[in-house]
């Protein structure tokens, strides 16, 4: 049995090699496939830990009224604490708040800003406000935007709904892509499997005339498809691993955003490419195997 | 060996290609099957390899009945078979050594075996200085000796040989009976469909003519026969 196997799986990888236009065609478009699955994948990865991000903060910034008296600042905010589902509201004078911001610019951006410092600072005193229950996250944004003296409140409720959405979209759209280039894939893997089948004809009409099974017939061509299935598997995680780093780091040095890290999933990532790969090739190399023995292996000896 | 009981056999499209056969090989015998194109013998040949079933009857290879043989038991049932094709279905990108070594690992066969047993066979129809050669750099004689030394190779107790001399020069074919008989005398049984009438007279081994999908004659001269 072990060394049927390994005559099988010579002949399997053997099959690759004297096949290698249609080989490469398959492994090409399954890296395709592959790799927009990996992007639908870490796309929708990193718009659930942004909206994990937001949901985590679980708080708002509330911002006073331009020229607001600290005074009446500090009253606003024991106004807030009065609410209902208030679990912490801190204040935020000013000039904390430029300090902040000149940190985020850097040591050269934020001397810009040295002229904006005590009275001339544009900006407004805040609250940072979290709350107990996120269900009521709108009712209690409302009543804050009704206290006398909040000039606005920082609501992170739309920006969530509208990353939802989008994830909905990238995953619904991607989906129906995926889905359809699966099947794609699917067909030129097995018509490639096809075409090494016909052309091996008459070594497998003489497997059966000596007495072969069908699984011993099968092997080799599902050896083929899962070599086929684990080379695109790896090669599309290294192109899926290059991208994703040039671009987080291109993206993150345009805007301020912080992209999961792609080294805390490649391992997954690498096994799930090279399982779907060798599923897809075993599938294809079925398939197709499985349609000419049902159509032709009556015929197989062939008199 | 081989018996036949009442055996029909009719196509899906209506042919009936056999009509209530009876016929039983002995082991050991060596039988010759005549008949016109399209009398019935490659219907023959199918049932025997369980390439077709029968409509009606019983057939019963060695102990087996092929009745009650699953799908998945016919690799083995044919494993207890050698077959040799009228054009010699031999892989042109492989060596003899290998063409012949192919049929022992579809059986699962070990390296050392295959290296034990392939000279010893080559030997046995006259190749052993041709193992390295391909197919195309072989005489159609040659070729076949191929065919023959594959289907021996896994120690077949039933050799099928569909017309073995019909590529073959007239010379060369009394050289490939003559091989088959050399096989028989040491107890495996051969069946072989042919059209050459000259083969039949000089062998003298049993004739089995079919016709129409009827076995019309049955004797042991191929006189009798006619």
């Amino acid at each position: 049995m072990i060394r049927s196997f390994r005559y099988l799986l010579k002949e399997g990888v053997r099959n690759i090699w004297s096949n290698r236009t249609m080989s490469l065609a398959s492994v090409g478009v399954l890296i395709s496939c592959l790799l927009l699955t990996g992007a639908a994948v870490l796309f929708s990865m990193n718009i659930n830990a942004a909206m994990k991000a937001i949901e985590g903060t679980n708080s708002v910034k509330v911002y006073m009224k331009e020229g607001l008296p600290v005074l009446s600042a500090v009253k606003v905010g024991a106004e807030i604490k009065k609410l209902d589902n208030i679990a912490s509201c801190k204040f935020i004078p000013k000039d904390d708040a430029l300090e902040r911001v000149m940190g985020m610019l850097g040591e050269k951006d934020a001397a810009l800003l040295n002229g904006m410092t005590g009275k001339d600072n544009p900006l407004p005193d805040a609250y940072q406000v979290s709350f107990r229950d996120l269900s009521k996250y709108k009712a209690t944004v409302a009543k804050i935007q009704q206290i006398d003296g909040v000039g606005s409140v920082n609501d992170y409720s739309d920006i969530a709904a509208k990353l939802t959405k989008l994830d909905r979209i990238v995953t619904t759209g991607g989906f129906w892509i995926i889905l359809l280039l699966s099947l794609v894939s699917l067909f030129i893997i097995s018509n490639t499997i096809r075409v090494t089948m016909f052309s091996r004809r008459l070594e497998i009409n003489i497997m059966k005339s000596v007495g072969a099974t069908n699984w011993f017939v099968r092997v080799p061509f599902i050896v083929e498809g899962v070599a086929i299935g684990l080379i695109s598997g790896a090669v599309s995680s290294g192109i899926l691993h290059l991208l994703y780093s040039q671009l987080t780091r291109t993206l993150t040095s345009i805007v301020r955003f912080s992209p999961i890290e792609i080294g805390a999933v490649s391992g997954r990532l690498t096994a799930a490419f090279l399982l779907a790969g060798c599923l897809f090739g075993a599938l294809g190399g079925m398939i197709s195997i499985g349609k000419y023995l049902k159509k032709e292996g009556g015929d197989i000896v062939d008199w | 060996m081989i018996e036949f009981q009442d055996v029909s056999k009719i196509y899906p499209n209506g042919t009936q290609a056999l009509n209530r056969v009876n016929l039983r090989v002995e082991d050991g015998e060596f039988v010759f099957i005549v008949g016109a194109s399209g009398a019935g013998k490659s219907t023959f040949l199918k049932l025997i390899t369980c390439e077709e079933r029968p409509t009606e009857g019983e057939i019963i290879v060695g102990e087996q009945k092929l009745s009650e043989l699953r799908r998945g038991e016919v690799p083995y049932l044919r494993r207890m078979m050698g077959m040799v094709f009228q054009d010699f279905r031999l892989i042109n990108k492989m060596t003899v050594y290998e063409n012949v070594a192919f049929a022992m690992h579809v059986v699962g066969a070990s390296s050392r075996e295959i290296r034990r047993r392939v000279p010893y066979i080559l030997g046995l129809v006259n190749l052993q200085d041709k193992a390295r050669c391909h197919p195309r750099e072989l005489s159609g004689g040659e070729q076949q000796r191929v065919g023959l030394a594959r289907a021996l190779v896994n120690n077949p107790k039933l050799l099928i040989a569909d017309e073995p001399t019909g590529n073959v020069d007239p010379a060369l074919s009394f050289e490939i009976v003559d091989l088959l008989s050399e096989i028989n005398k040491r107890g495996t049984t051969v069946l072989m469909v042919t059209h050459e009438h000259s083969l039949v007279k000089k062998f003298r081994r049993r004739v089995v003519e079919i016709r129409s999908g009827s076995v019309v004659a049955d004797s042991c001269t191929w006189e009798v026969a006619r």
